[in-house]
């Protein structure tokens, strides 16, 4: 399985998952209600110096951010219209700098540090009676899943370019919704031959 | 069930030996086998009983008992970190995280392979990808190991190793393939056909046949 974590340990994977969740958090929180392009650039530019400092490997991690470029294209073409162009690019710069340094974290933490931290942040909802181990064990497969989907279209574009298909790359979106549930049902088994979901 | 066709018909079997090979065409129902056998799926019809438990209590339930080494290890692998990996199961059958990881880094060290703890799963070759899958299911200690198709991904030198890994394992191996010499050890070799048990006996004499019968037969 392909994944979204870096092999050499860098400075970053020291730190505490719950920590860089925080500092996420507050960046987040700071950074958006402001409206300066130059700032955001600025953010950007910074994160790509993060990627930077993680080595090559991060910065190869980069390339897959592609097929997310296409989004941002058609989010900075519509913001664009119907808001004008500085709504457009300050979309842009906000979304593609925060997935980014959302991703950094997800590249320096193990699954089972990121569920942990999940479980102490739903534990309101454990005194609700509902199964948090539930939710934490959903969410790590979410993230589990991105890089693993994103590999899946990229064969599939591979394989339709490879026959001589045109540009109508939205035709892979059936065999893509296809080979996803099947490979969900992978997972599943492979989660049930070795005793189900964790309870912790 | 494939296509509302039943794969398996009047399967009626003891498996007793300590190595077993399961052979037969694709399609001939050799994996759906070893699905029933770990509780993956269940018979319409019949029972099938692995040591003292009917697989009809579920796969989370039989695999302390009998565990299955996927065909794909991309199937089987999980978690990111080969340590996540290993742990995972022992999580299941009530480990504390400290116990589990403690486990998994022993089996690492009598493999010598601690070095792998914190290696990410994705950066594994295929057969260290294969031993991984074998060493999770080797935690949870059953004492029958399914293999449906191992060899299938790899090079010729990875499968020697692979091979001499598993004759050198204490449980119980029953494995699946097409290819009839992987089975020249084993102690009784079962040919599958159409769903139905074709030839069941000493892997010389099922090999023969098969190979006899695979010459004669044009799939394309």
């Amino acid at each position: 399985m392909i994944s979204l974590y870096l092999a050499t340990p860098t400075w970053l994977h020291r730190i505490r998952v719950s920590y860089k969740l925080l500092a996420l958090a507050l960046i987040s929180l700071v950074l958006i209600p402001l409206n300066s392009l130059w700032l955001w650039g600025a953010g950007l530019v910074l994160t790509f110096v993060l990627y930077g400092t993680l080595g090559g490997e991060a910065l190869k991690q980069l390339i897959s951010f592609r097929p997310i470029l296409w989004s941002l294209l058609i989010l900075l073409v519509l913001q664009w219209w119907l808001a004008g162009w500085h709504a457009g690019v300050l979309l842009v710069l906000r979304m593609s700098t925060l997935i980014l340094l959302a991703n950094a974290i997800t590249l320096t933490s193990s699954m089972d540090d990121i569920t942990e931290v999940m479980l102490w942040l739903l534990q309101p909802l454990k005194k609700l009676g509902l199964a948090t181990e539930l939710i934490a064990f959903a969410m790590s497969l979410c993230i589990r899943f991105i890089p693993l989907l994103i590999a899946i279209l990229d064969h599939l574009i591979d394989a339709w370019k490879a026959r001589g298909g045109g540009k109508q790359y939205w035709l892979v979106i059936a065999p893509m919704i296809i080979q996803s549930l099947v490979f969900s049902q992978h997972v599943a088994d492979a989660i049930n031959a070795r005793g189900g979901i964790p309870k912790q | 069930m494939r296509a509302q066709q039943s794969v398996l018909e009047q399967i009626n079997l003891q498996l007793s030996e300590r190595r077993i090979g399961i052979i037969g065409y694709n399609g001939s129902g050799k994996s759906s086998i070893l699905r029933l056998l770990c509780g993956l799926m269940q018979p319409d019809s019949g029972t099938i009983t692995v040591g003292e438990h009917c697989t009809s209590i579920g796969a989370k339930k039989l695999c302390r008992t009998i565990g299955l080494i996927f065909q794909n290890p991309d199937h089987q692998l999980i978690f990111p970190t080969v340590i996540e990996e290993l742990s995972f199961g022992l999580r299941n059958i009530g480990y504390s995280k400290a116990e589990a990881i403690m486990a998994s880094e022993t089996i690492l060290a009598d493999y010598q392979r601690s070095h792998w703890r914190d290696k990410p799963v994705a950066s594994l070759s295929e057969g260290q990808k294969q031993l991984l899958c074998i060493l999770s299911i080797l935690l949870m200690q059953p004492s029958t190991l399914l293999f449906d198709e191992p060899y299938s991904a790899l090079d010729y030198p990875t499968r020697q190793q692979l091979a001499k890994v598993i004759a050198n394992l204490d449980q119980q191996v029953i494995m699946v393939s097409h290819e009839p010499h992987t089975f020249a050890e084993f102690e009784r070799v079962i040919w599958l056909a159409d769903g139905k048990v074709q030839m069941d006996g000493q892997p010389t004499e099922v090999i023969r046949a098969y190979e006899a019968n695979a010459e004669q037969r044009n799939h394309l």
